[in-house]
């Protein structure tokens, strides 16, 4: 497979990831706020996390490519090096929040409890990736693979 | 009960990746580079060139992550309450962010 045709893959998985990570985390909100959601959260409880892992293996398959290619290239621009390095670590944390919000979320008793602190962990993870996403595609639309 | 203890194995994980993720990197500690150019991979602390420590420092945070989720699962905390425990694992993913987003500041 092609740097080019992995970088596609990667954005569609990353679109599909961001999407799939908002509904979790509104869901997620609403179950705290008292609306029954059990069903929602168990079908994006394994969506989200599917699509994160999945547009991460894409990146990570990607990085070296990146790192020869248009980082060094990008030298004389600090700035974009340091963005597309925020957007790394954001998507490496997003990977985790994801992951455990959706596996906290799942479960079947619902406690009220656990209701806020699932909220918190998927909200975070979904702006995560929304930051992850726009930087993404500024860098690529500036220098791309 | 069990969603309890499914919330505190997420936010032991999610603790223990932000923590895993920031030190190696932050204390340079030796972790698996990988070089692009010349396709190898080794241990080492500081990446030259094109070489690159975000496979290690993954591959750390992971490990912590996965270890300190299972212990949670394992021993079943009580302690903190859940709101504080998730409280305490997003002002570590924030102090992550806060330090990476200050080298995006500094090279402004």
């Amino acid at each position: 497979m092609s740097d080019r045709t992995l970088l596609i893959l990667h954005a569609v998985l990353g679109f599909t990831a961001v999407m799939a990570g908002t509904h979790h985390a509104a869901h997620a909100v609403l179950a705290a706020l008292d609306r029954p959601q059990a069903r929602a959260l168990r079908r994006f409880g394994w969506i989200a996390p599917a699509a994160v892992i999945a547009q991460a293996a894409c990146g990570l398959a990607l990085y070296p490519a990146y790192r020869v290619r248009v980082r060094a290239a990008d030298q004389s621009a600090p700035v974009v090096v340091q963005l597309f390095d925020l957007k790394e670590h954001l998507a490496a944390l997003a990977l985790v929040l994801v992951i455990g919000a959706a596996l906290a979320g799942r479960a079947e008793d619902a406690g009220k409890q656990t209701r806020w602190p699932v909220a918190a962990l998927s909200c975070t993870g979904a702006l995560f990736l929304w930051v992850a996403t726009v930087v993404g595609l500024y860098v690529t639309a500036r220098h791309s693979v | 009960m069990n969603q309890e203890r499914h919330a505190r194995a997420a936010l032991w994980g999610v603790a223990a990746f932000a923590v895993g993720y920031l030190l190696p990197g932050t204390l340079q500690l030796p972790v698996l580079l990988y070089d692009p150019a010349r396709h190898a991979a080794f241990i080492g602390r500081a990446p030259a060139g094109v070489q690159m420590r975000y496979y290690g420092d993954l591959l750390v945070a992971g490990a912590a992550s996965l270890a300190a989720a299972a212990l949670a699962w394992k021993l079943q905390p009580r302690r903190p309450p859940l709101g504080i425990a998730a409280a305490t694992a997003l002002s570590l993913v924030a102090l992550d962010t806060l330090y990476y987003l200050s080298r995006l500041l500094v090279a402004l």
